[in-house]
């Protein structure tokens, strides 16, 4: 029994360490009374009950837990990502890529926690921050897959110089994704939790729906002229969601601004078009998020999937010339052909452009009087001007 | 006190054992004998009643031979008193143990 109690009562003093100050001395009073308990399964009980008590203070404070998750998660993407032959530009974009991001992720953690103080105290809060790193480091796993063969010779037909400009260019964009996801779960968010709920929940709906609907970023074909109608009416009843969806959640993000801003508070026009511009770009980031890293895990096990293989031939216009031309050589290799163009000339705009246009539209969404059907502003420039500059409601 | 205090029933357990001698300071393993209950589970009450102003908690004063220095605790007064008011309300086993100033463990084995 020794054999087990003796570690226990080792571990129960060190986790110890990991437990907030304040009720620290609560682990140690549980260490301090192993030697009173009688020896054997009772001693280990004890001592097992602080362990249990330690865990749940220290997982309370939050204090190891989400940084240890992130080391692990970042080593586990580096390890995917690392594979590949010396000499490689995609490999070596793919290690550099990995590097970055962490740095990144890391240091924009540490910047924000200073300028908005650490993650506010609430679930959604921890949850989105969690969720969106998980979302970032996903998608630089799923495009360091997809790049290790589409941007490896013979396939890398654009040359290197592209492929690092790319490069370039998503990190500066996941750069400001994270900067995003960090600012609004900040305790000073400039962010209501309700703006951040609202545009959280309607992005990802987009997000799924516009990956339903493209699953390869191309549109789908179908051979009967029913299956073909009605995905030309799914499409288009999406773009018309993917239109009015982050307006709405501007407009309810800035309709509960109002609600919540104290009685005779002035400027509350300012305050609510802010918030609906920021439910916007919660929206845009969200969705854009969502379809990149759902499209590219998908193009990434595109090529070791013989049944999405099928599908996919069968399902999308542009990929019968591909196989044709390129099959004999590079079958393998034709979702990577396929997948980086999508991915390179698709996904890296839908990642630019979806925070933008989120934030334009719920900014508009804002200014959209309740019973009317004109805006009371058509120019949402004012509002994501405010945005942009200062950063935080007036509420 | 207008309300009914809303405790468990192992709270209520420690809190019978703390009211049992109110001034005097008692050791976490001593409750736990006293109540039955587990390591995992006594703490946190614990750490509750402490956090909510009912319980005060202090170390030894001096360093004991052989062994560390332990975790003393006692309730505040208003914490005997929303102990007192709980234990009013408590089923009868709580209720004649905490008149009696018997903890649960103590007046089981009396009726034995």
């Amino acid at each position: 029994m020794s054999e087990l109690t003796r570690p226990m009562t080792a571990l129960l003093r060190r986790s110890a360490a990991l437990v907030p100050a304040g009720h620290r001395e609560w682990a140690e009073a549980i260490w301090a009374e192993v030697a009173e308990v009688p020896a054997g399964w009772q001693r280990l009980g004890w001592l097992a009950g602080g362990v249990r008590l330690t865990v749940r203070e220290a997982a309370r404070g939050h204090r190891p837990w989400y940084p240890l998750a992130f080391v692990a998660a970042v080593a586990a993407t580096a390890w995917s990502a690392w594979s590949g032959p010396p000499g490689d530009s995609a490999v070596e974009i793919n290690r550099i890529d990995v590097i970055a991001i962490a740095v990144i992720l890391a240091g924009l953690a540490w910047i924000i926690r200073r300028a908005r103080g650490p993650v506010a105290d609430a679930r959604l809060a921890r949850v989105v921050r969690t969720g969106g790193y998980a979302a970032v480091l996903a998608l630089v796993l799923a495009k360091s897959a997809v790049e290790r063969v589409a941007d490896a010779p013979p396939n890398n037909l654009s040359g290197p110089a592209v492929a690092w400009t790319g490069e370039a260019v998503f990190l500066v964009v996941m750069a400001s994704y994270a900067a995003v996801i960090l600012a609004f779960t900040a305790r000073h968010s400039p962010a209501l939790p309700a703006t951040m709920a609202v545009g959280t929940v309607t992005g990802i709906a987009l997000g799924v729906m516009a990956y339903l609907l493209g699953p390869l970023g191309f549109p789908l074909r179908f051979a009967g002229p029913w299956p073909a109608r009605t995905y030309d009416a799914a499409m288009a009843l999406g773009a018309l969601l993917a239109l009015c969806a982050p307006v709405m959640a501007g407009r309810a993000a800035a309709r509960r601004a109002g609600r919540s801003r104290p009685a005779g508070a002035g400027a509350g026009a300012g305050a609510g078009a802010r918030q609906g511009a920021m439910a916007g770009l919660c929206s845009g980031t969200a969705a854009a998020l969502a379809v990149a890293v759902l499209s590219t895990a998908t193009i990434a096990i595109l090529p070791y999937d013989t049944r999405l293989q099928h599908w996919a031939g069968g399902h999308i216009g542009q990929w019968t010339p591909v196989v044709g031309q390129v099959t004999p050589i590079l079958h393998p290799r034709l979702g990577y052909v396929a997948g980086n163009s999508a991915f390179a000339a698709g996904y890296l705009i839908v990642l630019l452009l979806g925070p933008l246009a989120g934030s334009a539209f719920g900014a508009w969404g804002a200014r959209v009087r309740p019973g009317s059907r004109r805006p009371q502003a058509t120019r949402p420039w004012p509002a994501m001007k405010r945005l942009l500059v200062r950063g935080k409601p007036a509420t | 006190m207008t309300g009914r205090p809303e405790f468990s029933a192992q709270t209520l357990s420690v809190l019978a054992a703390l009211c049992a001698e109110p001034s005097a300071w008692q050791h976490g393993y001593a409750i736990a004998r006293d109540t039955g209950l587990k390591s995992g589970t006594l703490y946190p009450i614990l750490i509750r009643l402490a956090d909510r102003g009912l319980m005060e908690a202090r170390w030894e004063d001096e360093q004991p031979a052989g062994r560390p220095r332990r975790h003393l605790y006692r309730l505040t007064p208003e914490g005997l008193a929303s102990a007192t008011a709980a234990l009013a309300y408590a089923p009868p086993p709580v209720k004649a143990q905490a008149r009696a100033g018997l903890s649960p463990r103590r007046r089981l084995s009396t009726q034995a």
